[in-house]
């Protein structure tokens, strides 16, 4: 049976004027208008809400839609003696920006930057949960170095960080642990650099650990990725439909997640598209060892169409799978 | 006149603006409403322009919202745009490609005409390129990103061909996405062909969130008069791309940072000035903020813009003195 899961972001807000509205929360709280508790009961109903949606969707392993976040980098950087938050620079291709850390000094472990959301995520559902962290080396590539003047020591120095993140995750029941390193997609040179932080990441978790890679091309990447210490790895195949041949022809025991679900354009999948890409990648591939998500976080979309896009994945899923009355 | 001083596009609403598209937003206000008030809106900011002492006006965009929305809005082809978080806090409603793009009458033409009405001093016609409005939307209908901005682009010409018949000087189409790509530069390239094709105005194109270093000298075949690029924002640290190859355009330089609340000394903006003097040629200098001024408040952008006529008008006091003392030795020489 094939599983469905999604990549990480969730629209923050909904088309429906009476649902809890973060984005005036948070302006009424700039304006000094509400208090944080009050901002943080919008953080939180938003959460369940987001929870909610995706359960309702019908998808097997979940995220918090990173609500929380204002881009995969800072929440991180945040937590980390050493860097400052700098100005805002454009993340990959995308009409979305991020604020660029800055490391000013010697990079240190200052405090978890994920482990109570996901205690909330666990707490407030009822499906598989997953946890997110930023690559080290993605961290590093969308980082300014201003301290080290070397991208590998930074990548590692970040690694060993971020391995305490993942520990205590895994300490407080991550059963699931997805590592985000888009920026490997475009500097495959860097294979063995990555290779090597991820090791410091994952060895030896008992969580099940994903690599995934969005927005690029894994051309150069393979065999090379399959090695690994991951569990699995996840592939975006609808910035680079090329992805989807390069994996069929590759032979690897790892478990793949799909992106094929177009998660940065609102045009609706079909599904009998959907199901003919699953029927020619089973052919290849054990289904058990296939999680179908959308190809990168879903807040490039507006809600509606976020929502809907999740329907469809779920609905192909199950007619393949023959479950749909479930 | 040596470096003329003018402005990206945009000015910041006043409050009264503000809340009446609110209003309209909620259906309280009519149409009609609204734009009384956006034309006193484009008054007052006309008339600010010019007792700053600007030299080429805009008229300032009180009528619009985002930059790419606006258009899509008044186009046949664009379904209803939904809202996508940018940064932080901030949002924008990305529009929605669903058909091919036809326009039914003219967009920017009524309120650059009536901006031009209010002063003798030119005003800019201002548009936004094809392929800006291409990759800042969702694209439900076209096979491929090409098929979209060429469609685009004629469109655009249309729109721009109704400025330059309106008597327009300049006729800016901002490209501001141009740098995201860099693999899509011809693409960029042939659709501003086709929008500036037989125009008799000066045309300009404004470019910002700038890795200048992927694009040049490549932007040089932008078929525009005139580039508007930031320097001020990243403290010219890419100015000095700019010498090899020569740049062979008119250049807009930004000298006073729009994402910042400080106010730049007079000093601090005449050392901008005098940076770009070494690198372009001083008949091809325009003098401008970074980026359109909508995000500052009415008196920050008053402040700035005070601040960057004065800084000019003092280079160019200050260079037509050397002038004439340079011209002075050389006629005690020939005696």
């Amino acid at each position: 049976m094939l599983k469905t899961t999604v990549v990480g972001n969730y629209p923050k807000i909904t088309e429906d004027r009476s649902a809890p509205n973060l984005r005036s929360a948070l302006n009424k709280f700039d304006q000094k208008k509400i208090s944080k508790e009050e901002l943080e009961k919008v953080y939180q109903e938003t959460i369940k809400r987001v929870i909610k949606e995706q359960e309702e969707a019908g998808v097997d392993l979940i995220t918090d839609g990173q609500i929380r976040w204002d881009d995969l980098v800072t929440p991180f950087a945040r937590n980390i003696e050493g860097f400052k938050i700098g100005g805002l620079i454009r993340f990959f291709d995308n009409n979305a920006y991020y604020r660029r850390p800055i490391a000013k000094s010697k990079l240190s472990f200052k405090d978890y930057s994920t482990v109570e959301q996901f205690n909330f995520l666990k707490q407030n559902s009822i499906k598989k949960v997953k946890a997110v962290l930023v690559g080290p080396f993605t961290l590093a590539r969308l980082s300014k170095d201003e301290y080290y003047d070397d991208e590998d020591e930074l990548t590692l120095n970040l690694a060993g960080i971020l391995r305490k993140e993942a520990e205590r995750l895994e300490e407080v029941g991550a059963e699931f642990i997805q590592i985000d390193e888009p920026c490997l997609c475009f500097s495959p040179e860097k294979i063995d650099l990555v290779d090597q932080a991820i090791k410091i990441v994952a060895d030896g978790l008992k969580a099940k650990t994903f690599l995934y890679l969005y927005f690029g091309e894994i051309k150069d990447l393979i065999p090379g990725v399959f090695g690994f210490q991951v569990d699995g790895i996840g592939v975006d195949l609808i910035s680079r439909p090329e992805n989807l041949d390069l994996l069929l022809e590759s032979a690897s025991d790892k478990e793949l997640i799909l992106g094929c679900v177009d998660g940065r354009n609102t045009k609706p999948e079909k599904e009998e598209e959907l199901l003919s890409l699953f029927e020619r990648v089973t052919q290849k591939i054990s289904d058990e060892k296939i999680y179908i998500s959308p190809s990168c976080g879903l807040e490039f979309l507006p809600h509606s169409s976020a929502m809907a896009k999740l329907k469809t994945m779920v609905q192909s899923v199950r007619k393949f799978n023959h479950t749909e009355d479930d | 006149m040596m470096l003329p001083t003018t402005t990206v596009g945009s000015f910041p609403k006043p409050a009264y603006l503000v809340k009446a598209r609110t209003l309209f937003s909620r259906k309280k206000i009519s149409q009609n409403e609204l734009k009384e008030l956006e034309k006193e809106a484009t008054q007052e900011i006309i008339k600010l322009q010019e007792d700053i002492g600007l030299d080429i006006l805009v008229h300032g965009e009180m009528e619009r919202g985002d930059m790419v929305t606006y258009f899509a809005e008044r186009l046949e082809g664009f379904g209803i745009s939904g809202l996508v978080r940018s940064y932080g806090n901030r949002y924008y409603k990305k529009p929605i490609v669903k058909g091919k793009i036809k326009r039914n009458s003219s967009i920017a033409l009524e309120m650059f005409q009536y901006a031009q009405s209010l002063t003798p001093k030119p005003v800019k016609g201002m548009l936004t390129g094809p392929y800006t409005m291409c990759d800042w939307s969702f694209n439900e209908y076209f096979e491929t990103r090409r098929d979209l901005v060429l469609n685009l682009a004629e469109v655009v010409h249309q729109e721009a061909l109704d400025l330059d018949r309106a008597g327009a000087k300049y006729i800016q189409i901002d490209e501001p996405a141009i740098s995201t790509r860099p693999e899509e530069i011809d693409l960029a390239i042939e659709a501003m062909k086709i929008v500036t094709n037989g125009l008799k105005a000066k045309t300009v194109s404004h470019i910002c969130y700038g890795d200048f270093t992927t694009i040049y000298p490549k932007i040089l075949d932008l078929a525009v008069d005139q580039l508007d690029l930031e320097f001020a924002n990243s403290d010219f640290t890419n100015l000095e791309i700019f010498r090899t190859p020569a740049f062979t355009k008119e250049v807009a330089v930004g000298v006073v940072d729009v994402h910042s609340h400080e106010i730049e000394t007079k000093e601090k903006v005449k050392d901008n000035i005098k940076k770009v003097l070494n690198v372009f040629p001083l008949e091809k200098i325009y003098i401008d903020p970074d980026c359109g001024l909508k995000t500052r408040t009415l008196k920050e952008a008053e402040a700035k813009l005070r601040v960057m006529v004065e800084a000019a008008k003092e280079i160019r006091e200050e260079m037509s003195a050397a002038h004439v003392r340079k011209e002075c030795c050389e006629i005690e020489k020939t005696h």
